[in-house]
Parts: C-alpha cells; sequence; structure tokens
C-alpha cells in the first residue's frame, strides 16, 4: 500500500504514533502472558523486593502430585469441567430458544431482548448481589417458589454441590443474552427467501428448523460454542462474589486468584504463592488450549459438511 | 420470520399457535429476568423490620430513606468519583492510542501490519496475565497507585480488532486527496477519519467502559488503599458491613447499577452490535 502523506523520514511518522498502543499492549498483556510459564517455575512471593528463585519443576510436582493439596486441586479442576459443561450446554440451549423467539417480531420482541440482555452488562458483583438477595433463604423469593412445591434449600449456604449448582445457575441467567444476541444476529443473515420456498415446497416449522435455520446457523453455533467454551473454563467472578473461597467449591480460576493474592478480605498480607498460582495459570491454560482446540476441530469439520468448504 | 407471508387464499383467521407459543416463551424468560430485578426494587423501598417479617411482601410506600443510608454510610461519593475517573480517563486514552493503532494496520501504512493485526486476535487465547503483571507493577512502583491501575486498562485487543474492519469500510481515495490538498498524517487522522469511525469508536468506548466500571478482580488485587477504590470494590466492602440489611444494601445495588442502566438503554444499539461484531470476527 502506497503511503500518501509526505516521503522520507516522513514515512516514520506513523510508527511513531502506533508506539504507544503497541508499547502498553505489549506491556500490560502479551509480555505479562508470555512471563506466566516463565514465573511457574520460580518461587515468586508478590511481596516487594523479596528474592526470586528458579524451583523448576516443584510447583506443578506440588500442584498435581503431593498430597492432599493436588487432591484438592483435582476437585477444582474437575469442578471447572462441571461447570463449564452445564453451563456451555444450557446457556446454549436457553439462548437458541431466546433468540428464535425474539426473532419472530412479534409486538415488544425489542423490549424482551433488552431485559434478557441487560445482565450482561451489569457486570458480576451486581449480578452476584441480585441473585444473593433473590435466593435469601429466610422467606426469600426463590425460598417461597420451591415451597410451593414442598422443597426447600439452603441456596448459597447450603452443601456444596448445592450452592455450586446455583452458581451454574446464575452464570447462566448472567450470560444467556450475550449468546441470544449472536443467535439473533446469525438469524439475520439467513436470507428470507429461503423460508419462503422452504413454505412453498409445504415444509411444517420442525422441517424449516431442520433443513434451513439450524445448518444457515452453523457460524453463530460454533462461535456461541467457542466462546461459551472458553468464557466458563476461565469464569470464576460469580462463585467470589456468591460463595467466597469455600471448600467443595472452587474452580481453577479461584484457586489461582486464592494462590496468588491471598483470600478476598482485601487486608490479607500473608505470603502470596505466585509462582505456584503461574503453574496453576499455566495448567488452565492448557486446558483451555486443548478442549478449545478439540471442539474448533470438530467444528471446523462439522462446517465443512454441512455448508462446503 | 413468517408472520409476514400470509396466504391471501386464507379468509378466516385460526387461532394462530406459534405467535401463542412464542409469547409464552417470551413471558417465561420474561419473569425469570424480570423478577430478580424487581425483587431488588421491591427490597430497597423497604425498612428492615418489613423485610425480617416478610421479604417478598410489596413495599408499602416509597421509603426513599435507604438511598440516603446507602448513599452516607458506603463513602458511595468517592467510590463514584473514583470509578468515574478511572472509567474516563483510561476510555480516552485507550481511544485515542487504539485509533492510531488500527488506522495504519488497516491501510498496511506500517510494514508488518498483518502480523501485527494477528497479535491482537491471539490475545484472546493467551494465558492469563495476572501474576507477572502483578510482579512488574510492584517493580514499578505503580502497586496500590491510581495511575498505575488505569495503566491496566489501556489494552483491548477486540476494540483494535473493530476498529480495523471498520476502517476498511472507508475509501482509500479519501487519504490521496487529502494528502495531495497538503493535510499531513497526523491531522487525516484526527479530523478527517475520526469523525468518520464515529460509530465503531462509540461501540468501542462503551464497551470498553463497561468493563472498567465492572471490573472487581483488578481493584481487588491492586488497590488497597480505601480512598482509591472503584464502585465494585466498594460495594463488596459494603456488603461485608451491612450484609444482613438488606434493604439498604439493594438500595446500594441500584445507585450503583443506575449509570450503567441508563448508558445501556441509550447506547444498546452500539453495545449489542460490537459484542456480536468482535465476537464473531475474534
Amino acid at each position: 500500500m502506497s503511503y500518501h502523506f509526505g516521503r522520507g523520514r516522513e514515512k516514520l511518522i506513523p510508527y511513531l504514533l502506533l508506539l504507544p498502543g503497541i508499547f502498553f499492549y505489549l506491556l500490560i498483556s502479551v509480555g505479562p502472558s508470555l512471563a506466566t510459564t516463565v514465573y511457574s517455575f520460580t518461587d515468586a512471593t508478590g511481596i516487594r523486593g523479596a528474592p526470586i528463585h528458579w524451583i523448576g519443576l516443584d510447583n506443578y510436582k506440588e500442584f498435581l502430585l503431593m498430597g492432599q493439596a493436588s487432591r484438592d486441586n483435582y476437585g477444582a479442576l474437575g469442578r471447572t469441567l462441571i461447570f463449564s459443561f452445564f453451563v456451555t450446554t444450557i446457556q446454549f440451549a436457553l439462548g437458541l430458544i431466546a433468540a428464535l423467539a425474539v426473532n419472530q417480531r412479534l409486538k415488544g420482541s425489542n423490549l424482551f431482548r433488552t431485559l434478557y440482555f441487560m445482565p450482561v452488562i451489569l457486570g458480576a458483583v451486581i449480578q452476584g448481589l441480585i441473585w444473593s438477595l433473590f435466593l435469601y433463604p429466610m422467606g426469600g423469593p426463590m425460598a417461597k417458589i420451591l415451597s410451593l412445591f414442598g422443597a426447600r434449600s439452603e441456596f448459597l449456604g447450603g452443601q456444596p454441590v448445592e450452592a455450586f449448582a446455583w452458581v451454574i445457575i446464575v452464570q447462566i441467567w448472567a450470560n444467556m443474552g450475550m449468546t441470544m444476541v449472536i443467535f439473533i444476529s446469525g438469524l439475520q443473515t439467513i436470507p428470507a427467501e429461503l423460508y419462503e420456498a422452504a413454505r412453498i415446497d409445504g415444509a411444517n416449522a420442525r422441517q424449516v428448523f431442520a433443513n434451513v435455520t439450524w445448518p444457515l446457523l452453523t457460524p453463530s453455533v460454533n462461535t456461541n460454542l467457542l466462546l461459551n467454551i472458553i468464557g466458563s473454563l476461565q469464569a470464576w467472578q460469580l462463585f467470589l462474589v456468591l460463595l467466597g473461597y469455600r471448600n467443595g467449591t472452587q474452580v481453577l480460576g479461584y484457586v489461582i486468584y486464592a494462590q496468588g493474592f491471598g483470600q478476598t478480605s482485601g487486608s490479607v498480607t500473608s505470603a502470596f504463592r505466585q509462582g505456584y498460582a503461574a503453574a496453576a495459570s499455566v495448567v488452565l491454560f492448557l486446558l483451555v488450549l486443548v478442549i478449545g482446540m478439540t471442539v474448533q476441530t470438530f467444528l471446523r469439520r462439522r462446517e465443512e459438511r454441512i455448508l462446503g468448504s | 420470520m413468517n408472520t409476514s407471508l400470509k396466504s391471501p387464499l386464507r379468509l378466516s383467521k385460526p387461532v394462530n399457535w406459534g405467535r401463542l407459543g412464542t409469547y409464552v416463551v417470551l413471558l417465561v424468560f420474561a419473569v425469570v429476568y424480570a423478577g430478580p430485578l424487581l425483587m431488588l426494587v421491591n427490597t430497597s423501598l423497604k425498612t428492615l423490620p418489613e423485610f425480617m417479617k416478610n421479604a417478598t411482601a410489596l413495599a408499602t410506600g416509597l421509603n426513599f430513606k435507604n438511598f440516603v443510608d446507602a448513599w452516607n454510610k458506603a463513602n458511595f461519593p468517592r467510590y463514584l468519583t473514583n470509578s468515574l475517573i478511572y472509567t474516563l480517563s483510561a476510555t480516552l486514552v485507550y481511544i485515542i492510542t487504539a485509533v492510531f493503532v488500527a488506522f495504519p494496520i488497516s491501510r498496511r501504512y506500517v510494514k508488518g501490519a498483518g502480523a501485527l493485526l494477528t497479535l491482537f486476535v491471539v490475545a484472546l487465547f493467551l494465558p492469563p496475565a495476572l501474576i507477572p503483571q502483578f510482579q512488574l507493577m510492584l517493580r514499578l512502583g505503580l502497586y496500590n497507585n491510581p495511575v498505575g491501575y488505569i495503566m491496566l486498562f489501556l489494552v483491548n485487543p477486540i476494540g483494535i480488532v473493530i476498529l480495523v474492519n471498520f476502517i476498511k469500510t472507508i475509501p482509500k481515495e479519501l487519504d490521496e486527496a487529502a494528502a495531495l490538498d497538503g493535510c499531513g498524517y497526523f491531522r487525516f487522522v484526527t479530523s478527517v477519519i475520526f469523525p468518520l469511525i464515529q460509530p465503531a469508536v462509540a461501540t468501542v468506548a462503551v464497551l470498553h467502559a463497561i468493563g472498567i466500571w465492572n471490573e472487581l478482580i483488578l481493584p481487588t488485587i491492586y488497590l488497597t488503599n480505601k480512598n482509591y477504590y472503584p464502585i465494585t470494590r466498594g460495594m463488596i466492602v459494603f456488603q461485608g458491613v451491612y450484609g444482613s440489611n438488606w434493604p439498604t444494601l439493594a438500595a446500594a445495588v441500584l445507585i450503583m447499577t443506575f449509570p450503567m442502566l441508563v448508558l445501556f438503554l441509550f447506547l444498546q444499539r452500539y453495545i449489542i452490535s460490537g459484542l456480536t461484531q468482535g465476537s464473531v470476527k475474534g
């Protein structure tokens, strides 16, 4: 591409002006990302001026192989996978249903879309507090609904498994709008003529969905699946707001944070095990990478089969 | 999707089960989404004894005392001001630097433009930078420092990708013509390109601002001085102290929600288009 704004040294101006943006990006994001691996081989603490030693694979050995701590880590690993599985599948299904309903363009559709999407912009703190109130165990709305069926729950204060399940529900509530919006934008790219043709051929609603909507929705299906899988494997903020660091509920992202920066209460100044946390970050990254790549490969094959390469 | 395709031969209109079913689905979702929000509003208008007696009963009147209490007890003016300063300054600096990154990449005015763009796309898959980032800020003496905190938000790869794609839709002949008229590079980007890419800039700015406003983890890690807390961190502290006083807490949550809600209702179009664009491209 030829550059029109002067010659010689003036050609350097774009580079000069580009520099600040790139500099911050490398300094704050890319550099630290890559350095995570390096730190995972050290005993870094996070205390200013404390010496850092190279300790090889010790952090990984401790994380994966040593006693009760590693058993807890495998527990967190398992919960991360369970969390991701339920969040991804349920959010995907509900997002699709909501998108199909909103996209019918009935009266009030936009209002409904706005409502469903709203939690996405409210952020984890508000999402979490709203649900803490809704799940108020002593006569809150959900407690009353359950009592109609003769059931009761301690909700977030109950058994770890129960509390964990509620976090899954809140996570889906909070992010379903995002999935829906991506599906809606996909639905809007499907040409109306195709629906018309299917109708003329006498296809019923189910056939239209199976033969027109679903295959042509493939790009949004892929986007949503990948985003949801990667997002839910790394998500843990709602655990912090809703439960705090509670045994039997932690996911890997929260373990990393707690090991690296201590507990949530802020005033904690105990030794932060940042090298160990970095090793846990690498484990999480590998998990995301392996699952992400596998799903991506599967989705690409499926797309080629449906839409042609 | 096919309500507009009415058959001309059909004379009487039977009950449209498809439409009815759709409304049922829409309403079920609406209850699940509006319910928790209404509970919040309702609780914020009640007194504590009222709430203790019956958590779900409707508020008997418009009791705004909770809002006054929350405002005074929670140090909210300070937290809100901090959040506003962090959000506005980081978004402003980010947008300026981002436009100067996106424009030459989109136009290929710099060598390695393609590689640079890839660098921004790859960011989505990189491991979390939390630990080394902390070590870096500590060493730079920017721990527990508002300037350091703002620095953390001068990065947003998806924003760059959105801007690059939008700039591609602006004809290159414009560059040539402006250059012939003696317009310099800096002035061209600031006074010609910038106004033309306003829609994309608005999208990116709003998305970035929402992210900063809602951020909870970074202020927890980097800010220990209460005077520097943004509203999210302040909210968690407030919850710790007034956690059992739900009416006041609910009022506090609403105070915190209000700015985002207004922003969202006015700029909904930009937010949604930006999110879908960014996610599909990324």
